[in-house]
C-alpha cells in the first residue's frame, strides 16, 4: 500500500531541518531504516539548497513543494520549485588533490545524489521544475 | 546548533552539538576561524554532537582546513558518528582530514606530530 505525504516550504535555509524531520517521521512510521532515511534526507537538503542558492536567486523570495510517496519497495521524492530552472547534471566525486589551492570545490550535493539514490528525474514545464528522487528499499 | 571552546594541552578543541546544514554551517566555521585569528592552529573539531551534516559542513571544514594549514597548523577531527563518517569516506575527506576516536587521542596526536 502506498503513503504519500505533502508538505511546502519557503525556500529558505530555515525549511532544511523542517522537512528533514518531515522525512524522518515519514520513515520511522514507515519502518524504514535510519540508514535509507538518512541518505532520503541528505538528498532532499542537497537538492533544496540548490533551489534556494541557485533556482530562486535574483527572484523574490519563493515556496519549495515537497512530497514524498512511501511504497512497498521504493520511496520517491518530488521536489518542485517555481524559479530557474537548475538541471541536475551526474557529477563526479570533487577533485581533492589540489585542495589547498584557492579555487572552491564544488559538486558534492549532486554527486551524494546520484550516488545515494536510485533514480533521478528532472522536468522543468508550466507547472515548475520538479526533480524526482527514488530509492529502492530492501 | 551549540558549539564551545576549550583549550587542552595548548590544542583548541571547539564542540559542535546539533545538524550542520546550509543554516548552521556558517556559525560552525566562523567559531573555527574564531580560533584561528586569535592564534591557534592545532584544531579538534570535537563532533560527538553532530549526527548530520549536508556538503555545506564539509566546505566549512574544508574552509577551516584551508585557512590553520596556510598558518602551518591543522584541523584534525574527532569522535566523528556513522553518518557523518559515511558522508566524508563518500567525498573522499578522510583522505584529507585526520580522524581520531576520541578528543583525548586527537590532542595528543598534535605532540605527535
Amino acid at each position: 500500500m502506498e503513503k504519500t505525504y505533502r508538505m511546502t516550504q519557503a525556500a529558505a535555509f530555515e525549511s532544511l531541518g523542517v522537512m528533514r524531520k518531515f522525512i524522518e517521521d515519514a520513515c520511522r512510521a514507515a519502518r524504514i531504516s535510519e540508514e535509507i532515511s538518512f541518505d532520503l534526507q541528505l538528498c532532499m537538503d542537497e537538492a533544496c539548497t540548490n533551489i534556494i542558492e541557485h533556482g530562486y536567486a535574483g527572484m523574490n523570495p519563493g515556496s519549495i513543494i515537497f512530497e514524498m510517496e512511501i511504497a512497498p519497495h521504493e520511496v520517491s521524492m518530488f521536489i518542485t520549485d517555481f524559479g530557474h530552472a537548475f538541471e541536475p547534471r551526474p557529477a563526479p566525486q570533487p577533485d581533492l588533490s589540489d585542495v589547498m589551492n584557492d579555487e572552491p570545490v564544488r559538486g558534492f550535493g549532486l554527486f551524494f545524489i546520484y550516488s545515494l539514490m536510485d533514480s533521478v528525474d528532472y522536468v522543468t514545464d508550466e507547472l515548475g521544475n520538479t526533480l524526482t528522487l527514488k530509492k529502492k528499499l530492501g | 546548533m551549540e558549539i564551545q571552546e576549550r583549550v587542552e594541552n595548548g590544542v583548541s578543541v571547539v564542540s559542535v552539538s546539533g545538524m550542520i546544514d546550509s543554516l548552521t554551517s556558517e556559525k560552525v566555521r566562523a567559531a573555527f576561524l574564531a580560533q584561528i585569528n586569535a592564534g591557534a592552529a592545532s584544531l579538534v573539531a570535537d563532533l560527538g554532537g553532530v549526527n548530520y551534516t549536508s556538503s555545506a559542513g564539509l566546505r566549512a571544514l574544508l574552509a577551516v582546513m584551508k585557512a590553520v594549514r596556510h598558518k602551518k597548523g591543522d584541523l584534525r577531527l574527532a569522535c566523528v558518528q556513522p553518518n557523518v563518517q559515511k558522508v566524508l569516506e563518500m567525498s573522499g575527506f578522510t583522505s584529507i582530514f585526520k580522524l581520531f576516536e576520541d578528543v583525548d587521542a586527537a590532542v595528543a596526536s598534535f605532540k605527535a606530530g
